[in-house]
């Protein structure tokens, strides 16, 4: 058996962080590779590297046997790579065609050769089964056709080894079984494959062999039928999890919150929707089904086209982030870099901020009392387990995780009704992660509520009491956590135009 | 702890202090390209600024205008805006104070200075609306208006002075004398002329410096500069702060056109300005928008100003020159970012662990 | 209106526009490559500054305009310098650069000759060698032989954006130069091209017509705001060549209306306010157009690569 890559004793050093240390990485020729672990494992890092977008500080590749030194991805293309990123690398403006060649363009004469470039591209389609519309315009098409486009790039570029990044975070349940579908086409031709992903379904449905990732050094390699997912899962965590095992419901009659009929430009259709008092209400749905928005929306950040919001019983009339915050609504956005945070100042100042103006704070209505600013930080980063310590360091420096229990422990101990969630366990690693919800569940119980949008099905079955499901803008079903399935809510993902149904 | 905050301190001041001995280098090349003695050169600078007395007294005196400058362009670079229309602001708000020096008559003094300076200041905020008007409602290019605006400004003023308010008796283009009661009131006439703008200065740095460091407003202000949609997710209303940013930094710009009027012209000549409001934008993207910083820098490029009067007449050194070293150190500080990482894996690189980079 | 005027009034348009126009399909390059560039009257003026300096020690108008070209080059390449490789805040270079080079020239030239007017240098103001075709012949002689190459400019600029390879490349590294690199394309030396090479080139060009190809010497400011225009131009006319030089045209055509009215003042205007009328037709321009969905998405955001990360 031939080893289509080898990587052997890579080390990544960054200025503040090591994100490979002494890694070693076989990839057997035609077996498709499962490359997992948590956020922050390194797992992207190790790829960035295969395919020529970082030097490595130490150690070596080798590419079919032979010894290889990528300074661009140009090198990595030619020694027969692609990659398909997680966020997907396509020119909105330009065709399917123009984007599936950019970087070899067919050319006559130094001109590019339009007539030529769309005749490959159909080729390549039907070759693969993708049926690309050559000339549509990239930003016009679903985001499963998008990843389509890069996968054909990568063909075009006559790849043997592919790698995928974390290909399935936009896809639908149906889309994902397509994609391992076409995988398995790959595989059958003789192409390898390596898969970056933190799924377990993926893992485990998808891969021959799995390379485990933690911390930025290699657990363990395994033959996939030799584990199983609580076994990968230990390996990548390093001890058990136990996301919202054990849950209690605090749910209450009372209603926090209530969407009778709100639309926003073409993201959110006619929602409408209670929140009970004490109670976990999920959001379920592909990524941009329009749960950003009714996150946002909720949190007075947008203001609706049409349709209430009754936040308490009052309805909304004047829509400000900060008087619903004023009201004890705490909001953690999806973005937390470009959102909830200002990366520029220290933890204390972030810890304070969107709460200035609060009595506490203030020294004679216009001076801030800075004591009771440090006091604040000093109380948070105790009680969420922030790290590192110091509420001087700068909030960039803080890894994903600590970050967003600066936003959460800000929120959360704020909130008095109810907090909102955007995704909060996106790019964190699973510790922070359990302490988050942990602190969703205790608000709970003290009679507070919470809206969580997640893209991380598993979790939202874990630690929710009820789940809506959104497709297209729509409320497509609302199912109590505890008795539902992946595939009832993945058929709701995608069953947009049908009926939608008021959460009671 | 108190080892990181100096460390943090000290990473701070490095990129300007570099930026600053870099633009030396070039300038001493330059110098040298034509046939002059850098040495000589600054020694003149010197020698005309701090060297004598009556210098030292002038310097001060011209560093008022300069630091109100910069104090603008600061406020909008507080809430991540560029402010760089400073100079017509300036031009513009001496109009307005000299028109209400010139014409309101029958005052006293008492009324007749700040009402004059009020002048200045509200045509300065006056001239600042347009942009920050388009700039918030139809996110026009904010530096693109600002620059058309400075060479209307100038325009202008020069149309104002011919055709409505030219004194005939004048030698070079000019407005008629402002009424003596709108005067700046002096401190000192002599060896070198002081006015009270001096206070006005210290008061205004005052001001800035409790309201940057000490007020809830300057922490959201510092919010905005730093990460506008963040703030503006938390509840922070932004468009506010920069609509006020850039209008109060008209005002201050307005203030420094009205001081020259009222204080060191008594009239408004036509082109008095050599360049002031373009000044403050070096003096505070350097000094990270602190007052303190600020005024050293005012002082330096004041002694530049006239200093080059005595590198003119000793070296024959064109006193274009300084708009040479504001070029050169704008230049220079688009670049931090670059010269930032240098300073800091200088001071982060340690022994034994290989970077290939 | 008489034949005459309007006919003065048309030569003088064309003749205005050349610089406004070269200046900015410069600039559209630039900014379509993804960096903005608001330092194009330091540019023109190094050129026009150049053009002199060289033409006066060669006594060569063609050579002053490679000189001009190479003094603009030096600019753009400062720009490209810090924006590209550097990854420093564009606006800012844009910004100092015009400061400095304003300031460089005017201090070079009266550490050279003086005063802040160069003397007379030969120039090229006219084609002559079209005096002989019948007709349109004498038309055709009144303006520079840069004009002509400035025409030609207009077509290879359409001709590269549309046709070629290069040119989609350079959409692509302006949009998404993430996406450009991944697919191969080196970013930062297509970007350092399209700054230094094309948009210094044609901003020498400019520059050279400025100061060689309309009159026969150097003065301080003598751009007087057309950098500016050229921006705006870029802007106006949603980084599309046709559009560009329409917009172009437009401004030409103010600042014609502007130097007709110097001469001829039938309104009785104060001269300085007349001077006001290019400015007041880019600020009225801006007032009236609104955000563009046409923009390079990635236009002044820094890409640095990757091992310059902090």
């Amino acid at each position: 058996m031939e080893y289509a890559v080898e990587m052997r004793g890579i080390t990544m050093q960054f200025p503040a962080v090591r994100a490979n240390d002494n890694v070693d990485f076989s990839v057997l020729k035609g077996e498709i590779h499962a490359l997992v672990g948590e956020n922050g494992a390194g797992k992207s890092t190790l790829m960035n590297i295969l395919y020529g977008l970082y030097s490595p500080t130490a150690g070596e590749v080798y590419v079919n046997g032979r010894k290889t030194e990528f300074h661009s991805a140009l090198d990595a293309i030619q020694a027969g790579i692609g990659m398909v990123h997680q966020h997907f690398m396509l020119i909105p403006r330009m065709t399917v065609a123009e984007n599936v060649v950019l970087g070899a363009e067919p050319r006559k004469n130094r001109l590019y050769d339009r007539k030529q470039a769309g005749k490959e591209v159909e080729q390549l389609s039907a070759q693969y089964d993708f049926s690309l519309p050559a000339r549509a315009i990239v930003r016009d098409i679903s985001l499963g056709m998008q990843q389509r486009v890069e996968i054909a790039k990568a063909l075009y570029r006559k790849a043997d080894i592919i790698i995928l990044d974390e290909p399935t975070a936009v896809l639908t349940p149906q889309e994902i079984d397509e994609l391992g579908n076409m995988l398995q086409q790959l595989k059958s031709i003789g192409k390898t494959i390596i898969i970056i992903t933190h799924k377990m379904k993926e893992i485990m449905d998808f891969s021959d062999r799995i390379t485990v990732l933690r911390a930025g050094k290699k657990v363990i390699t395994v033959n996939t039928e030799e584990t199983d997912a609580n076994q990968i899962t230990e390996y990548m965590v390093g001890r058990e999890v136990h996301l919202g095992q054990g849950r209690k419901s605090y749910s209450q009659e009372e209603v926090m919150l209530e969407f009778q009929n709100v639309s926003y430009q073409d993201k959110v259709k006619n929602v409408s929707f209670k929140l009970k008092k004490g109670e976990i209400l999920g959001i379920a749905g592909i990524d941009n089904s329009g749960q950003k928005e009714i996150t946002e929306l909720a949190a007075g950040i947008l203001t609706p086209d049409s349709g209430k919001i009754i936040h308490n019983g009052m309805e909304v009339k004047i829509y400000s982030a900060k008087e619903i915050k004023e009201s004890g609504t705490g909001f953690v956005p999806q973005d937390r870099h470009r959102h909830g945070l200002v990366l520029g100042m220290s933890v204390e100042d972030n810890l304070l901020l969107g709460y200035q103006r609060l009595a506490e704070f203030r020294n004679k209505k216009v001076f801030l009392n800075r004591k009771a600013v440090s006091d604040n930080a000093i109380d948070k980063i105790k009680n969420y387990d922030i790290r590192p310590t110091d509420r001087t360091v700068l909030t960039g420096k803080l890894s994903g995780g600590n970050q967003q229990k600066v936003v959460v422990a800000r929120e959360s101990s704020r909130a008095k009704r109810m907090i909102i969630a955007d995704q909060p366990s996106r790019g964190v690693d699973i510790g922070a992660t359990e302490l988050i919800y942990q602190i969703f569940s205790d608000a709970c119980k003290k009679g507070e509520s919470v809206l969580l949008s997640s893209l991380e099905l598993d979790e939202i079955l874990a630690v929710t009491d009820r789940i809506m499901v959104v497709a297209e803008g729509w409320v497509t079903g609302v199912v109590d956590s505890s008795k539902t399935t992946r595939t009832e809510i993945g058929m709701m993902m995608v069953n947009s135009a049908s009926k939608q149904e008021v959460a009671e | 702890m108190t080892t990181k905050l100096s460390r943090d301190k000290m990473l701070s001041v490095l990129p300007s202090l570099l930026i600053i001995l870099i633009a030396v280098v070039l300038i001493s090349i330059i110098l040298l390209a034509t046939g002059a003695n850098p040495i000589l050169f600054f020694m003149n600078l010197f020698k005309g600024s701090f060297g004598t007395k009556r210098g030292l007294i002038n310097t001060i005196s011209k560093a008022v205008p300069i630091c109100l400058s910069a104090f603008a362009v600061a406020l909008a670079n507080k809430v991540g805006v560029f402010n760089i229309g400073v100079e017509g602001q300036l031009v513009f708000g001496a109009l307005g104070s000299a028109i209400a020096g010139i014409y309101l008559q029958e005052l006293p003094a008492i009324i007749h200075v700040p009402l004059a300076l009020f002048g200045g200041i509200l045509f300065g905020m006056l001239y600042a609306y347009l942009p920050t008007w388009m700039y918030i409602k139809q996110q026009a290019n904010l530096m693109v208006v600002f620059i058309m605006m400075n060479n209307l400004a100038k325009l202008f003023s020069t149309f104002v002075i011919i055709a409505l308010i030219q004194d005939p008796a004048s030698m070079v283009t000019a407005s008629q004398p402002i009424q003596k009661s709108a005067y700046l009131p002096m401190i000192m006439t002599s060896p070198g002329k002081l006015n009270i703008s001096v206070f006005i200065l210290i008061a205004v740095a005052i001001l800035i410096y409790v309201f940057f460091y000490k007020t809830v407003y300057g922490y959201e202000m510092t919010a905005c500069g730093v990460n506008g949609e963040a703030a503006d997710y938390s509840g922070i209303n932004t468009r506010k702060y920069i609509k006020w940013a850039l209008i109060l930094g008209g005002a201050l710009a307005g203030l420094a056109g009205a001081i020259e009027v009222q204080g060191t012209y008594f009239k408004l000549y036509d082109g008095f300005s050599p360049g002031y409001g373009f000044d403050g934008i070096p003096i505070a993207l350097l000094s990270n928008n602190n007052p303190l910083f600020m005024m050293v820098g005012s002082l330096l490029f004041a002694a530049l100003r006239v200093g080059s009067n005595t590198t003119q007449i000793e070296q024959g050194i064109s006193g274009e020159i300084v708009t040479v070293i504001q070029g050169i150190l704008v230049t220079l500080i688009a670049c931090e970012y670059f010269i930032r990482y240098i300073a800091k894996r200088s001071m982060t690189r340690k022994k034994g662990r290989r970077m290939t980079i | 209106m008489s034949k005459v005027i309007l006919l003065t009034l048309t030569v003088s348009l064309l003749r205005l526009t050349v610089p406004i126009m070269t200046m900015a399909l410069g600039n559209m390059f630039c900014e379509r490559a993804g960096i903005m560039n608001l330092g194009a009257e330091g540019m023109m003026i190094a050129g026009a500054f150049g053009a002199v300096v060289g033409t006066y020690f060669t006594g060569n108008p063609w050579l002053g305009v490679l000189t001009a070209v190479l003094c603009s080059m030096i600019v753009s390449g400062i720009h490209s310098l810090i924006s590209v490789e550097f990854g420093g805040i564009q606006n800012i270079s844009g910004l100092g650069l015009n400061m400095l080079s304003a300031g460089l020239t005017s201090f070079l030239c009266r550490s050279i000759f003086n005063t802040g007017i160069t003397p007379s240098v030969a120039s090229i103001q006219t084609a002559g060698f079209f005096k002989n075709i019948p007709v349109i012949g004498h038309f055709l002689s009144q303006f520079s032989p840069l004009a002509y190459i400035s025409v030609v400019v207009i077509f290879v600029s359409w001709f590269i954006m549309s046709k070629t390879v290069l040119g989609m490349h350079i959409v692509a590294v302006g949009d998404d130069p993430k996406a450009a690199e991944t697919a191969g394309i080196n970013v930062w030396r297509l970007r350092h091209f399209c700054v230094t090479v094309l948009c210094g080139a044609l901003a020498g060009l400019a520059g050279a017509y400025l100061s060689i190809g309309q009159l026969s010497f150097f003065m301080e400011d003598m751009t007087a705001g057309k950098g500016m225009l050229a921006v705006i131009a870029v802007k106006m006319g949603r980084w599309n060549t046709k559009y560009v030089v329409a917009m172009a045209l437009l401004f030409g055509f103010f600042d014609a209306l502007q130097a007709q009215l110097q001469i001829n003042n039938v309104l009785h205007i104060a001269p300085e306010l007349i001077q006001t009328i290019p400015y007041l037709a880019g600020i009225i321009t801006m007032l009236l157009s609104s955000r563009s969905k046409d923009n390079p998405r990635a236009l002044r955001v820094p890409y640095v690569k990757n091992k310059y990360i902090i």
